[in-house]
């Protein structure tokens, strides 16, 4: 609220952007970086990625000479692009199309998909003071890409100058436009909106409802390509000040909003957060040092093997076939063959068909029958059969659930001979992890769960590690009411 | 020429079977259990007593390094006494001849299933006529000696080849017999690697109605055989006739009633060619059939007959069944 509270009362620009791309994972699942190449002793913050560098709005100081600032003496947002470096790194910032905006605050942005178009917030009124009674509120404004410039600027249709527009955030596929507003008949003070983009028009704004807002703030919506909306508000219930959020679209309903774990979301004011395209990284804004807003890097520490075996399923049911006399098949025969297959049973059959209770070595014989003199031919032939398990790390659980439901999973039945197996580690497919020999999870959300066992062991006398990975798909069906 | 492509990869073989040569001197073999071959006289032309041309043609090769003097010997010759059948009255007389020199084996008409044209090709070497004489009744009657060098030699076969026709001149009795070939007149003690064999086999079954009285005849599979062609004749129903092989376990034929025919066509295996099958015939359980006499000959495709030799070429066969194990998903 303190934060939402300073950026509205001084600068009259909401700076947050919310990237959230995972929810629900383990303590310690994502490596948090401040970005120092890009910060200042001002405020960095809605960082996001466009094409090889990252778009951000800034108060930092440009000019030793000269700074613009509103009616409170508060230095005015611009847009700043810093492009990557080989390390993949944001540097050396500079303005972003100063055109797009005078004398007033330019913040929050987003680019579509293919680059054409850039939505963002502005003051209403730029390059002109108001007075002080005339608050100048923000809205939202697209410009198209001509060039390397940016031009043909336009304000969103349904911007009011009574209430705040921001925070634009256009889907990956351009149909649907999240922002935020204080305009009434909302939950309370900034709520989110969603509006979609049929044949051309933007549908009027529908608030998300009470499910993703509540009577405090949100704002920084930022919906993921996996469909997931993350958003930062300052409710009840996060770790303290602006936290992230995220919530699910589920049978036309939003699920309840799960704040992101720490190292993500912290004590202090944590919002702006934004993805890149599988989810494993991104960046966000945080005042957790030294109250300036600054970008941070995340980066996710969840070991998902990009190729991991399916899991297989052991089969200890054979065909056994008398080739010789199957060339015969057809033909009156005056045998019969019975097979003895070493564990108690027996079947009769040229080809014959059994299915034994487990791993073993089992001595397959022969016996043939003559139905003409009724005599037994014993052990004509015979096989020894050594049946062993795959060798593979063993995932052992029910194949579906319904969401909400506790599954349980265990690796005991793993065979890796060879192998001291030191660690079992789970990843749950929704970006959350595990270890131990047994463990359970709870999906929240129902779908296919791809969920891979990767078991290590300890370092041999080299400091080698084996690591071997099985993976498994989970069916979640909706909950059970 | 037929003869001489069919039996071209045999001597070798007969060669390399020598142990079991060794036990080929007898006719019929010890591998076969036949108890005796049998000729009817011809007087009436009745073939349902189960011999269809009052005739049968053995040949004898002795491998072409054994020089000494040999002897034919004829077991129970005559007919008349305990080991022959009777029908009516003992009128019968057979006449046992003994070829060797060119054409005895080779000519077109020597090798065929019947006595026709000149069958009886070569040169004579010794012949005689018997009636029934109790002398010989059970006994070895001993034709000899030969010697070796007085066969047709056979060069592709590396064997001096002598045949014996049994011809049931008149009269309507079955004479039973055996033959064995020998160093000695007055006793059968082999030749090392010697063998017998025919076209057509005519011989008396077991009295017998239990099925452990197995007989067996070894016909040679050459290379070039798809399919052959058996023929049984007055079989009676008598039993069950099956086909063994290295991998043929046994495929039950059909076996011939009284006074008929009876043919079958079998598929040869890759793993049949160059090896012996095993005809076996086993006797009737049940009402016994007796005195049981039967006639055998198979072809490949070509029409040509394959041989039974006494000794089976590669041993009898022995069936050898093989386990495949498949994974089932």
């Amino acid at each position: 609220m303190r934060k939402i509270l300073k950026h509205t009362a001084i600068t009259g620009l909401i700076l947050f952007v919310s990237i959230a791309v995972l929810n629900g994972q383990a303590k310690g699942t994502f490596e948090v970086t401040q970005i120092s190449n890009i910060s200042s002793s001002s405020d960095e913050m809605a960082p996001v990625i466009m094409n090889d560098g990252i778009l951000f709005c800034s108060n930092r100081k440009t000019n030793p000479f000269f700074t613009k600032k509103n009616l409170e003496g508060i230095r005015l947002y611009e847009l700043y692009f810093a492009p990557f470096n080989n390390e993949g790194e944001p540097v050396s910032p500079v303005r972003f199309a100063p055109n797009l905006v005078r004398d007033a605050n330019i913040g929050p942005a987003s680019v579509t998909a293919d680059g054409s178009m850039l939505w963002f917030t502005r003051n209403n009124s730029e390059g002109r003071r108001l007075g002080k009674k005339q608050p100048n509120r923000l809205g939202i404004f697209t410009a198209r890409r001509s060039g390397s410039q940016w031009t043909d600027i336009t304000p969103f249709e349904y911007n009011d100058p009574e209430y705040n527009f921001s925070y634009p955030f256009v889907s990956a596929d351009g149909r649907y436009l999240f922002f935020c507003s204080d305009m009434p008949g909302g939950v309370g003070k900034y709520d989110i909106y969603m509006c979609e983009n049929v044949d051309g028009h933007w549908t009027r704004p529908e608030n998300l409802g009470p499910e993703v807002n509540s009577s405090s703030a949100e704002i920084h919506p930022f919906r993921h390509s996996s469909g997931r909306l993350y958003f930062a508000s300052d409710r009840p219930g996060g770790m303290g000040g602006l936290d992230i959020w995220s919530s699910s679209l589920v049978f036309g309903s939003w699920t309840k909003p799960v704040v992101m774990d720490e190292p993500v979301n912290s004590t202090a004011d944590d919002f702006a957060f934004y993805a890149g395209q599988g989810g494993m990284q991104g960046y966000f804004a945080s005042n957790r040092r030294n109250f300036n807003d600054d970008i941070y890097s995340f980066a996710s520490t969840i070991i998902r093997w990009s190729a991991c075996d399916s899991l297989q399923k052991n089969s200890y049911c054979y065909e056994f076939i008398e080739e010789n006399a199957l060339k015969q098949d057809t033909l009156k025969t005056g045998f019969r063959w019975e097979w003895n297959f070493g564990d108690g049973t027996r079947a009769t059959g040229i080809v014959a068909e059994h299915c034994f209770s487990g791993p073993g070595i089992y001595d397959i014989s022969l016996d043939i029958v003559n139905l003409i003199t009724g005599g037994i031919e014993k052990r004509q032939a015979s096989y020894e059969l050594e049946i062993t398990d795959i060798e593979q790390p063993v995932i052992t659980s029910p194949d579906t659930i319904a969401a909400g439901e506790t599954l349980f999973l265990n690796a005991g039945a793993t065979y890796l001979p060879g192998m001291k197996v030191d660690r079992y580690y789970w990843n749950f497919g929704d970006e959350t992890v595990a270890t131990g020999l047994e463990v359970s999870k709870v999906f929240a959300l129902p779908g296919r769960y791809n969920i891979q066992l990767i078991v290590s062991s300890a370092p041999d006398a080299g400091g080698v590690v084996r690591e071997v990975c099985v993976c498994k798909d989970i069916e979640v069906s909706a909950k059970v009411k | 020429m037929r003869v001489t492509r069919l039996i071209l990869p045999l001597f070798a073989f007969v060669l390399t079977a020598a142990p079991t040569g060794l036990r080929a001197q007898e006719v019929p073999g010890p591998d076969e259990n036949i108890p005796y071959l049998i000729t009817f006289g011809r007087e009436g032309g009745i073939t349902s007593w189960g011999d269809d041309d009052f005739s049968q043609t053995f040949f004898f090769a002795l491998p072409k390094d054994y020089k000494d003097p040999f002897y034919i010997r004829v077991y129970d010759p005559d007919i008349g006494g305990k080991t022959d059948e009777l029908n009516n009255f003992w009128n019968t007389r057979m006449v046992y001849s003994i070829y060797g020199g060119k054409g005895c084996y080779t000519h077109l008409e020597a090798n065929g299933i019947d006595p026709r044209g000149n069958y009886k090709s070569g040169t004579l070497m010794a012949t005689r006529t018997f009636g029934m004489d109790n002398k010989l009744d059970e006994r070895w009657f001993t034709f000899g000696p030969f010697n070796p060098a007085d066969g047709e030699y056979y060069p592709k076969f590396l064997s001096n080849i002598f045949k014996i026709i049994c011809d049931g001149v008149s009269g309507d009795d079955g004479n039973l017999y055996r033959y064995a070939i020998s160093r000695r007149p007055d006793a059968n003690v082999p030749v090392d690697g010697a063998n017998a064999f025919t076209y057509e086999y005519t011989f008396r079954m077991w009295n017998n109605n239990d099925t452990s009285f197995v007989s067996h005849i070894y016909p040679y599979v050459d290379s070039g055989c798809v399919w052959v062609q058996t023929r049984n004749f007055d079989w009676d129903n008598d039993g069950d006739f099956i086909v063994v092989s290295v991998v043929r376990k046994g495929e039950v034929l059909p076996l011939s009633g009284e006074d008929v025919w009876e043919t079958s066509r079998i598929q040869v295996y890759d793993e049949e060619i160059g090896k012996s099958l095993d005809f076996r015939f086993y006797k009737r359980k049940g009402e016994l059939v007796k005195n049981n006499n039967v006639v055998v000959s198979v072809q490949n495709q070509f029409g040509e007959n394959l041989p039974f030799f006494s000794a089976p070429i590669g041993g009898v066969p022995v069936y050898k069944p093989r386990i495949k194990v498949v994974p089932k998903k």
